[in-house]
């Protein structure tokens, strides 16, 4: 039982009831160079620091959102629903 | 031996226990444990040491040690100090090769001193390579400490409990309870877990769970709590720890002789078991409390020689004995005759578990201890843990003498410590995993202290620049069995599981699912689709139904098909691919109305699907639902030439070849119970996959086997679409396979504005298909492996994924990946089979009715 | 044998910085300084800093669960994993230093016919290799390993397993000791506690690290960090396919032989072996999320002892003694990154995922190659950063779902 997370559905849970789908990425506009669609497809920034990433409530309201959580700490500094 | 009854004493004298040591009787009473009753019978060795096998006998006596570690009713490396005593008991000494008393691996102790100093291993038997091997079988051997009864089952005895409370007290001491009864009396729910058993009813107001032991404080504020066959796992808004401190050893000659113990040994040899701990002793203290064991001594009728304040300045100490056993103990030059030493260096801080959650931990100059500090939100520490009362003495410079044990686990001496510092290994971390001092059973409680002391004092730094090894959790060890709790099975069924259970089939995993391989014969269950009619069970299919005014945009969208142009009653094969261009899954998507398409999956990739829908309907956000109706739908497949005639009766809806089309999905009844039947293939034959509430699974189950459609497993599934060249997905691809390699290049539709994978699919067409899907023939009729190799020049050109003997082709077929310019109708390829090499044609077009004749009849 | 009693340092003491060194190997983990090895034993060159933030082996060196294999899915893979375990059987003496290499042999356990599947794939791969590894049936399982429960009511029953019988285990640490001491030995010099704090380039080229301790310049700078490389290599700003996670693993108090081969099944996220000191070292797959913060969790004790008493029921009153964390670099496709990179002068090794400790003789020779040469060994071509450019993925996933 890792750390908490805060979904916004259901409140407070623990990690394992969730999927983590990892950083948010941004998805390229028009039709991408190889290049770009590689650093979208593959790269990532693995930030040590507060990363935006993608959860999803898996054991429980199958909802995604988004968490604002330090990768150093794992503290969950905040929680929503996509916009 | 036992005293007369004592006031406060844990025994029972009315309830006499008897079990067996090493075959022979030992008697005890209720309340003993096994080693204060072996200790009250008159045994003093309890066991041999990790590596020097020397006799150890009892030291803490709270189950903090090794020393004291038998076998006990076949469960090996029991403390049996706390373990209570109970009748029948069968109890053997471990780790010795003959008895305790004489052990004849104790060789190594007399050769183990000079001639296997730390390190040792690490710089003999490098040559010749071959004799290593030959070595490590007699190292093996003589490592490791209990035995594993082979033959023993699991019991399935544990459970889980959950507790929530606002205030959890690790400790029962005094520290610990004044903190529980003060948030009890201010109305708050309080659980306090302490290690020894409880005496009398727990405080008012308080749940306590004892004998119990917090394994760790981890992330989340979880702290899991052992207490026997129960593993509690505990949350609370606050965590008072008030673990208290761990007397700790002296460090001389000769401290590892049996007879010599910590003053909690004698605490509880007397009060709690009314046993004269020895004849004469002489206390060797670092603390007031410990120095008043004297008196715990005299008070139980043990002649005290000597009281040494060990505070007043360093003193030379020497120990010896015989045959491991303690006669006499040197303070300062003077002899003591005596069989028992009661030897304390102080009390250091039990931190780990505020360690482990987070608090740092500082060297208390002061004090000469280890104390924690910086502690996180919502922990607390009481009493002796925060340092309040501790001390401890350095490690005096030792007389040259018997062997000077720093950690009586690992049988780590003061000489092995010099030496490591000598050769270079001079971080306390790097110390730690050269000497393995702390690595032992006792979780360095004995040991770290003292280690980094000594460090400290060879090195000529202050503890503070030597520092402390990462407090590792559990903080005790802990029964893999309570860890794993009950045995259970996550296997899934279908609703109409025990139909194929009854009819004998065998069954398999698809995933998390539990399936039918077959019903005996695959290939005349195979033969019966083919001339008559079977049926499947396919109700493992995931299933969802994606409704709302963008349902259409939506589908056309994230599959690489198009569906917005796909009437309602029609149905489409649909591939998944990632935004790499990937093949994620496979199944169909029928149009039920505008708004509303019924999806289905594969067996093993239903939950993957459906958060793949989510989650891009989070970022698009288009007006539809998507509801996951695996669980609710049953489906069967019913098909074979004869699969018309026989539903016919069973249906409202009019089979006629032009009302019901190939592809076709039309709602209706079958055995009177509301059906989605969509026509569709998988098998090649005619075929209608029957859709309906599992509840009623058995009811259409038997129905259609009524009609003497002949029941198919798995096995003859996977040959009947093999002939049709359909693929697996998972099987015939892999994370890397893209829908144009893979040979279906029809179902990705370039000319749509936006798909997820498009991008990705136009660079493998600009850049070429260097691999691909493409069936094959057997020259021979050999069936290669499935996994095989596709061998070109002696190397791997590519991969068997499906292979089977067909008895409607009489032929073996299968499908492989080749490189591009192999994917040609008749190429010759050559496949391994059973390490040889077997020659095969390259086929494109489906083996049996490649045309589709029969699909559409 | 006078080496056994005589007591020599393993390594001297850290010394002062040296203001240029021609190559800054950054990490003192088996990566780092077998690469150090090499370079003085292979190529001669000897003026080398090995910086290490913490004490040497430190990081994954110290914490993997010391599993040596070959039997790779990718020929690409296993022809690599091939040639470092014919190196670490030949390391002890090359190191003169006892690794305490145990080839027991190495058995992956298939649990349904993917898992056979997966297997022969390996098999076939590997004995077009000449790498010994084979698929076996229950029997000769049964003969490699009596204690395991072989029956059909389990939940995953045994159906096979890939058989690899020179796969084995060793004691990491020895490996970064005696790799150390030969750096040591060759007038390379190891500098623990000095923490890596920017990588200074001119015109595309690497031509310095800034540390903790000030201001190095060099002409070649490599990066051996797991876990930690996406940091060291934003220093240089070259980006990387690389998500960071923990992965655990627990070891029980010693116990007498019970178990003389390695056991891994992919189905049930569980690898067991039993060491020369009688602890059964037990590990599982990583966790999910990304994180850099290396801290052991209670389900994966859970999680790890149920399956593992699902394959020995018999070790059910063994206790666990202690749990730790590593923190590991997971690429897309599961194969390392090692070699060039777009910073001339700049290399990698990263993106091990579970593997790294396996790979280390064969990462150092590699590296130390291309580092004398300015070419890229044939053997590590396909392990390019430059692969995630060009889409040529060397996909070792499907054999992946675990496999130690």
């Amino acid at each position: 039982m890792s750390f908490l997370l805060a979904c916004p559905n259901c409140g407070p849970r623990d990690v394992n009831e969730f999927h983590c789908q990892g950083e948010v990425t941004i998805r390229p506009k028009a039709s991408p160079s190889r290049r770009e669609l590689s650093e979208y497809l593959y790269f990532r920034r693995n930030v040590a620091g507060v990363q935006r990433e993608w959860w999803y409530h898996r054991m429980g309201c199958e909802a995604w959102f988004l968490a604002e959580r330090d990768t150093r700490t794992n503290e969950v500094l905040s929680t929503e629903l996509p916009e | 031996m036992r005293l007369d009854p004592r006031p406060g004493e844990r025994i029972d004298r009315s309830e006499p226990i008897r079990f067996t040591f090493e075959g022979k009787l030992v008697e005890g009473f209720a309340g003993d444990t096994i080693g204060s009753a072996l200790y009250a019978g008159g045994r003093r060795v309890f066991s041999r040491s990790f590596k020097y096998h020397r006799p150890r006998g009892l030291l803490c006596c709270s189950g903090a040690c090794p020393n004291c570690m038998m076998e006990v009713d076949g469960v090996p490396n029991v403390r049996v100090c706390v373990a209570p005593a109970h009748e029948g008991a069968v109890v053997k000494a471990q780790n010795v090769r003959g008895s305790l008393e004489r052990d004849l691996m104790a060789a190594t102790d007399k050769f183990g001193g000079p001639f296997t100093p730390v390190g040792f291993y690490y710089r003999t038997m490098i040559r010749p390579r071959a004799a290593w091997p030959l070595f490590e079988k007699f190292l093996r051997s003589a490592a490791g400490l209990g035995t594993i009864d082979k033959h023993a089952r699991r019991t399935g005895r544990y459970d889980v409990e959950h507790r929530h409370a606002d205030v959890l007290v690790i400790g029962g001491g005094s520290a610990g309870l004044e903190a529980a009864r003060a948030a009890a009396a201010s109305g708050e729910h309080v659980v306090v877990v302490d290690e020894n058993a409880p005496r009398g009813d727990a405080p008012g107001g308080l749940e306590l769970l004892a004998p119990a032991t917090a394994l760790g404080i981890y992330e989340g504020g979880l702290v899991p709590v052992a207490a026997g066959r129960i593993l509690y796992k505990v949350r609370a808004k606050r965590i008072v720890v008030a673990t208290g401190a761990l007397e700790q050893p002296v460090i001389f000659p000769g401290n590892d002789l049996v007879g010599i113990v910590l003053p909690e040994a004698v605490r509880r040899l007397v009060h709690d078991f009314s046993i004269r701990p020895g004849e004469k002793a002489v206390v060797l203290a670092a603390d007031d409390d410990a120095l008043a064991i004297a008196d715990d001594l005299r008070d139980a009728g043990t002649q005290v020689l000597e009281v040494v304040d060990l505070r007043n300045g360093p003193h030379r100490i020497s120990a010896s004995g015989t045959k491991g056993r303690l006669n006499g103990v040197g303070v300062e030059g003077v002899r003591y005759n005596c069989d028992l030493v009661v030897a304390s260096g102080g009390r250091q801080p039990a931190y780990s578990l505020l360690a482990q959650a987070g608090a740092t931990v500082a060297y208390d100059e002061g004090r000469g201890v280890f104390v924690p500090r910086d502690l996180p939100a919502n922990v607390e520490a009481v009493g002796s843990v925060t340092g309040e009362g501790t001390g401890s003495i350095a490690p005096a410079k030792t007389l040259l003498g018997d062997k000077t044990f720093v950690c009586l686990c690992e049988d780590v001496t003061e000489k092995d410590v010099k030496r490591a510092i000598a050769e270079g290994f001079d971080s306390i971390e790097l110390a730690k995993r050269y000497t393995t001092v702390t690595m032992g059973p006792c979780q360095g409680r004995l040991c770290h202290l003292a280690s980094v002391r000594m460090y400290a004092r060879e090195t000529k730094q202050g503890e503070d620049a030597i520092g402390t090894t990462t407090a590792r959790p559990p903080w005790s060890p802990v029964e893999l069995g309570l860890l794993a709790g009950r045995p259970h099975e996550p296997g899934k069924r279908t609703s109409i599981h025990h139909r194929h259970k009854e009819a004998g089939a065998t069954m398999m995993w698809t995933g998390s699912w539990r399936r039918p391989h077959s019903y005996g014969d695959p290939a005349a269950e195979a033969r019966a689709v083919h001339e008559s009619a079977g049926l499947i069970d396919v109700s493992t299919l995931g299933k969802l139904v994606v409704r709302g005014p963008e349902a259409a945009v939506f589908l056309e969208r994230i599959y690489p098909n198009r569906f917005a142009d796909l009437k309602p009653g029609r149905i489409r094969y649909a591939v998944l691919g990632t935004d790499g261009g990937r093949i994620m899954d496979d199944g169909t998507v029928a149009r039920i109305d505008d708004e509303t398409f019924y999806v289905t999956t594969t067996s093993t990739g239903a939950e993957g699907v459906i958060e793949w829908f989510e989650w891009w309907n989070a970022i698009w956000k288009l007006d539809l639902s998507i509801v996951d109706v695996t669980g609710a739908v049953a489906a069967v497949n019913l098909a074979g030439p004869q699969a018309r005639e026989l539903l016919g009766p069973l249906t409202d809806v009019d089979l006629a070849p032009d009302a019901f089309k190939y592809l076709d999905a039309k709602q209706g009844k079958v055995a009177g119970v509301p059906t989605l039947l969509l026509r569709i293939g998988f098998v090649g034959e005619l075929g209608y996959e029957l859709h309906f509430p599992s509840p009623h699974g058995e009811t259409v189950w038997d129905a259609l086997a009524a009609t003497g459609a002949t029941p198919f497993g798995l096995e003859p599934q996977r040959i009947l679409r093999l002939e049709k060249m359909h693929v697996l997905i998972g099987q015939d691809t892999d994370s890397e396979s893209n829908a144009l390699e893979a040979s279906m290049p029809w179902i990705v539709k370039f000319e749509k504005d936006e798909f997820v994978g498009k991008w990705a699919l136009e660079h493998v067409q600009e850049r070429g298909m260097r691999d691909r899907l493409v069936g094959f023939e057997m020259q021979n009729g050999s069936v290669p492996p499935e996994g095989g190799a596709v061998v070109r020049d002696g190397r791997l050109a590519g991969r068997v994924t499906s292979a089977r003997f067909s008895e409607q082709l009489g032929r073996a077929i299968g499908l492989a990946w080749v490189p591009e310019e192999l994917a040609v109708e008749d190429a010759d390829i050559t496949l391994r089979v059973s390490a040889g090499l077997e020659r095969a044609k390259v086929r494109l077009r489906p083996f049996f009715d490649p045309e589709g004749e029969r699909l559409r009849s | 044998m006078k080496d056994i009693f005589r007591v020599r340092r393993m390594w001297r003491p850290r010394s002062e910085l040296k203001p240029r060194y021609d190559v800054v190997i950054v990490g003192g983990g088996t990566h780092g300084l077998a690469t150090a090895y090499y370079l003085a034993k292979n190529h001669g060159i000897t003026n080398v800093a090995v910086l290490e933030k913490s004490y040497i082996g430190s990081g994954a060196a110290g914490r993997n669960t010391t599993i040596i294999r070959a039997n790779y899915r990718t020929p690409e893979g296993a022809e690599f994993y091939k040639k470092s375990v014919e190196l670490y059987e030949e390391l002890g003496a090359d190191l003169d230093f006892n690794l305490l290499f145990s080839q027991q042999g190495h058995l992956t356990l298939a649990h349904s016919d993917r898992g056979i599947i997966t297997a022969t794939e390996r098999a076939e791969v590997n004995q077009l290799l000449g790498i010994d590894s084979r698929v076996i049936g229950r029997d000769e399982i049964r003969e490699l390993c009596p204690e395991m429960d072989l029956s059909d009511d389990v939940t995953w029953p045994v159906m096979a397993a890939l058989y690899h019988p020179r796969g084995g285990i060793i004691r990491h640490d020895a490996v970064v000791w005696g790799y150390a001491r030969g750096v040591d030995r060759r007038g390379i010099e190891i500098h623990p506690y000095t923490e890596v704090t920017g990588i200074d380039r001119e015109n595309g080229r690497v031509t310095g690290v800034q540390t903790n301790r000030g201001p190095i310049s060099c002409g070649t700078v490599i990066s051996a960090t797991a876990g930690w490389s996406t940091l060291v290599c934003d220093l240089a700003d070259v980006p990387l396919p690389i998500t960071t996670h923990i992965l655990q693993a627990f070891v029980t108090e010693p116990m007498k032989p019970f178990l003389d081969v390695i056991i891994v099944s992919s189905q049930m996220h569980v690898y067991i072996s039993q060491t020369d000191r009688g602890e059964f070292l037990i590990g599982a797959e990583i966790e999910p999320y990304t994180t850099y913060r290396g801290t052991s969790t209670f389900p994966f004790l859970e999680f790890a002892a149920r399956h593992t008493l699902e394959l020995f029921p018999q070790l059910e009153r063994v206790k666990v003694l202690r749990q730790w964390t590593g923190l590991c670099d997971v690429s897309p496709d599961y194969s390392p990154i090692l070699g060039k990179t777009e910073v001339e002068g700049f290399h990698v090794s990263a993106g091990w995922g579970t593997y790294g400790f396996k790979a280390a003789p064969i990462v150092g020779t590699t590296l130390a190659e291309l580092v004398a040469t300015g070419d890229t060994p044939a053997l590590i071509q396909p392990f390019e950063l430059e692969r995630f450019y060009t889409d040529t993925l060397v996909s070792e996933v499907a054999a992946a779902a675990v496999s130690h």
